[in-house]
């Protein structure tokens, strides 16, 4: 609905996507049709049931695996595989395990050959915004399942990539940490205009970070509901979570996935 | 420091006990000419040769055949071995062209080649690298199959998200995440490389501390034989504890040992 | 279809064979052609030398496999139930697992001399120590919790090894019935070309050192036939014996 506004093409847009997996004989519908269209520089949640297609929706927008119907389009043009246009960060954490905290976050700019010093540099920066110093050289298997979390996302935000797909990124967090990384979050799209989706199950986050939160059903997921929303982030957290207008937006949504959780709708 | 040393290495050794009960029973049994020394001569007889055989070099020169041999076969088994066991594991013709032919040739005794070998590259090294390359190649592709097969999709994703080409993928994400299976395979591999030189050189002469042994039990010298058995042994030991304090070394981001009972 | 899919590298690697020959890269002293080892093949499978001599390898492998399990899984899982057993073998078993096994051949053929006994003597020895070491390491893997509720049960001390730690440890012992079912084959051909007056070694061998290589190529394939077969006998026999376990393939399907 908001992406037709004139002059602005979308950042993604999938049309009638459906996909469906083959387990040794019977076939399961895990996805779709989902329809959805995300302009640039959106923050857009997507909240659902587990099992819904979630993940599997994030993968097939990453390029991972192939939709079994329906179109996908990154900036115009269909998605037929992997690209550095598309971040993703997902549930798992997928560190590699043979590199340092500083090795991994450094992966994707030695993809890009950059240059040695200015690599160091910005990859110091990143260690110290998640709040790892000390940590550089210590392994994935050293780590708690919040830092593995912490170090995942700045692995994928350090190569700025146009679009941020997230799977549950803040899930193994302790709340503190997860407030903060969320207001890291909110500051780095706020100041850098990238395209965010991001699957989580947690309302508040949802309704406080994005511009619209998409409910989806039961597996085979749809997109049932749509929210936009806009809280004046200037405000401050505190501010905006207990504004009425968050109070009554979270209800809004909390509701209508409870729905969908109790298999209605 | 000493102190809280001393008694360990005491309880080490005492653990060892039933070993030198084995050495008292050889020594005893042979000294009350229970047995005939042709067939097992005193065991300090067997440890008294050593240092000549060694000053001979006897045993140096032969041994150090038997581990050439060995270590060549090795490497190009390692090198071949992996390459396949990733390409089977990831890329579709591959493992449709070479999984048949590994399948069929993994249980076979290797063994059986070595006269084919011997008609192909002579009596001299070659057959026998050629023979160890072949027999300890399976270990090799098996873990990195396994290896690179057991790397969670998502990681493989996210090294292609951030720009990995197919080749880059193959050896800087594949195969270091292959690794700690590729050492368990060196680990199996490591002995069927030496088993196979000595029993090689054994087989069909040509030099080694195989061939030597043989030579050795031709002219009823049964101490030496008895004392490069003692080398062998000793040899196979402590390579494999070479490799376990690399893999310490190399494998510290690994989050446990995933050693194959073995 | 899928039997198809197996057969085409085969038949590939009939095609380089004969191409390799017909091309005159390699000559055929040196790599007979498909034709004569076609040939031979037929023809040892007419006779009866072929069966012979496979037949006495086999047999004297299954018995050294044999006298192996009856002794090497006992120990096994006597060492891995009991402290003071696993401190005496434990040393003795780390001590021979290094030791090249052809090595004692010839003095096994200076004790029981040329032929059966130093030839099952032998493949025992070979076969023991992975036997000895998976059924060991699978009585150690065994969860504590399944032996406290068998023993909250009233299960006793025989029942517990016969009912309880056998079956939960099959799946490892019986992989090292199947690495030393390998072993075996190994140490039991290397004998015969050591030192034998039959077995398949022996024939192989044989016709290697009277330039009867159509023959010697087409023994080699006749063994690794033999070989390839009883080893997926033997994988089916352990699937089938372990079908009541979760099967790893039923989660895989996630990813
Ligand atoms: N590779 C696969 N093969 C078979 N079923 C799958 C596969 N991947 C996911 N599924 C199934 O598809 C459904 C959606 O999965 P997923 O996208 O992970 O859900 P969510 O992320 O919303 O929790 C689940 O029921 C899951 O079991
Ligand atoms: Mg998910």
């Amino acid at each position: 609905m908001q992406a037709d506004e004139p002059g602005s093409l979308p950042k993604i847009s999938i049309t009638s996507l459906t996909r469906v997996f083959d387990t040794g004989g019977s076939r399961l519908a895990a996805l779709g049709p989902v329809d959805l269209t995300v302009r640039p520089g959106e923050f857009v949640s997507i909240v659902g049931p587990s099992g819904c297609g979630k993940s599997t929706l994030l993968y097939m927008l990453g390029g991972f695996l192939q939709p079994s119907s329906g179109s996908l389009l990154a900036d115009g043009r269909p998605i037929t595989g992997p690209g550095v246009d598309r971040g993703i960060v997902f549930q798992e954490y997928a560190l590699f395990p043979w590199l340092t905290v500083a090795d991994n976050i450094a992966y994707g700019l030695r993809m890009k050959r950059m240059q040695a010093g200015e690599l160091r540099d910005r990859v110091a920066a990143a260690i110290a915004m998640i709040g790892l110093g000390g940590f550089e050289h210590r392994f994935p298997r050293e780590l708690s399942g919040g830092m593995k979390q912490r170090v995942a996302l700045a692995r994928t935000f350090i190569y700025d990539p146009q679009i941020l797909l997230l799977d549950e990124p803040f899930g193994a967090l302790d709340s503190q940490t997860r407030e903060l990384m969320q207001d890291e979050l909110l500051a780095l799209w706020r100041s850098t205009g990238k395209t965010v989706l991001m699957v989580t199950h947690d309302v508040a986050e949802a309704v406080y970070l994005s511009n619209r939160v998409c409910v989806m059903s039961q597996r085979p997921g749809r997109v049932v509901a749509q929210f936009p929303i806009s809280l004046d982030h200037d405000k401050g957290r505190e501010a905006v979570m207990l504004s009425d207008q968050y109070r009554a937006l979270h209800d809004q949504v909390w509701l209508e996935v409870r729905r969908q959780v109790g298999g209605k709708g | 420091m000493m102190t809280a040393r001393g008694p360990r290495v005491v309880e080490r050794i005492a653990r060892l006990y039933p070993l030198l009960l084995l050495a008292l029973l050889w020594e005893a049994v042979t000294r009350l000419h229970l047995v005939p020394p042709l067939f097992l001569p005193p065991l300090s007889v067997v440890l008294a040769s050593l240092p000549q055989l060694l000053a001979q070099g006897d045993l140096a020169m032969p041994l150090l055949i038997s581990l050439y041999r060995a270590a060549i076969g090795l490497v190009i088994a390692g090198v071949l071995g992996i390459l396949l066991g990733l390409l089977i594991a990831r890329v579709r013709w591959a493992r449709l062209l070479f999984a048949p032919l590994v399948a069929f040739g993994a249980p076979a005794p290797k063994i059986a080649f070595l006269p084919v070998f011997i008609l192909w590259f002579g009596i001299g090294h070659v057959s026998k690298i050629a023979l160890v390359a072949l027999t300890s190649i399976f270990p090799f592709i098996f873990a990195a199959q396994d290896g690179a097969e057991a790397v969670p999709r998502q990681q493989i994703w996210a090294a292609q998200a951030m720009g990995t080409g197919p080749w880059r993928l193959l050896a800087g994400v594949l195969l270091p995440a292959a690794l700690p299976a590729l050492f368990s395979g060196l680990r199996i591999a490591l002995p069927y490389a030496i088993v196979t030189a000595f029993t090689a050189e054994m087989i069909a002469g040509g030099g080694g501390l195989g061939g030597a042994l043989v030579m050795a039990q031709r002219y009823f010298e049964t101490p030496t034989v008895y004392a490069d058995i003692v080398v062998m042994l000793a040899v196979g030991y402590l390579l494999d504890i070479g490799l376990l304090a690399l893999r310490h070394r190399w494998l510290r981001w690994q989050e446990e040992s995933n050693d194959a009972p073995n | 279809m899928r039997r198809l899919a197996f057969l085409l590298p085969f038949a590939l690697v009939l095609l380089g064979w004969q191409a390799l020959g017909s091309s005159g890269l390699a000559p055929p002293e040196v790599l007979p052609s498909v034709a004569a080892v076609a040939h031979a093949l037929a023809d040892l499978l007419g006779g009866s030398e072929i069966y012979l001599n496979i037949g006495v390898t086999l047999a004297r492998c299954f018995t050294g496999l044999a006298v192996g399990c009856l002794l090497g899984i006992p120990l096994g899982v006597a060492m891995a139930s009991s402290r003071r057993i696993d401190g005496f073998f434990g040393p003795l078993i780390t001590a021979t697992y290094a030791l090249p096994k052809t090595a004692v051949v010839p003095l096994f053929i200076l004790w029981f001399g040329v032929g059966l006994r130093t030839e099952v003597a032998a493949v025992t020895l070979s076969a023991l120590l992975p036997l000895v070491i998976y059924s060991y390491h699978g009585v150690r893997a065994v969860p504590g919790p399944l032996l406290w509720s068998a023993a909250a049960m009233g299960t006793g001390r025989v029942a517990m090894h016969w009912r309880i730690l056998l079956p939960a440890a099959m799946r490892p012992t019986l992989t090292g019935v199947r690495t030393a079912l390998g072993f075996s084959f190994i140490i039991g051909i290397a004998t015969e070309m050591l030192a034998a007056n039959l077995g398949i070694g022996k024939l192989i061998f044989q016709y290697g050192e009277s330039g009867s290589y159509d023959y010697m190529f087409a023994a080699v394939l006749a063994l690794m036939s033999v070989v390839y077969g009883i080893d997926a006998a033997l994988l089916r026999l352990i699937n089938h014996l372990l079908r009541w376990q979760d099967d790893d393939r039923a989660g895989a399907a996630r990813g």
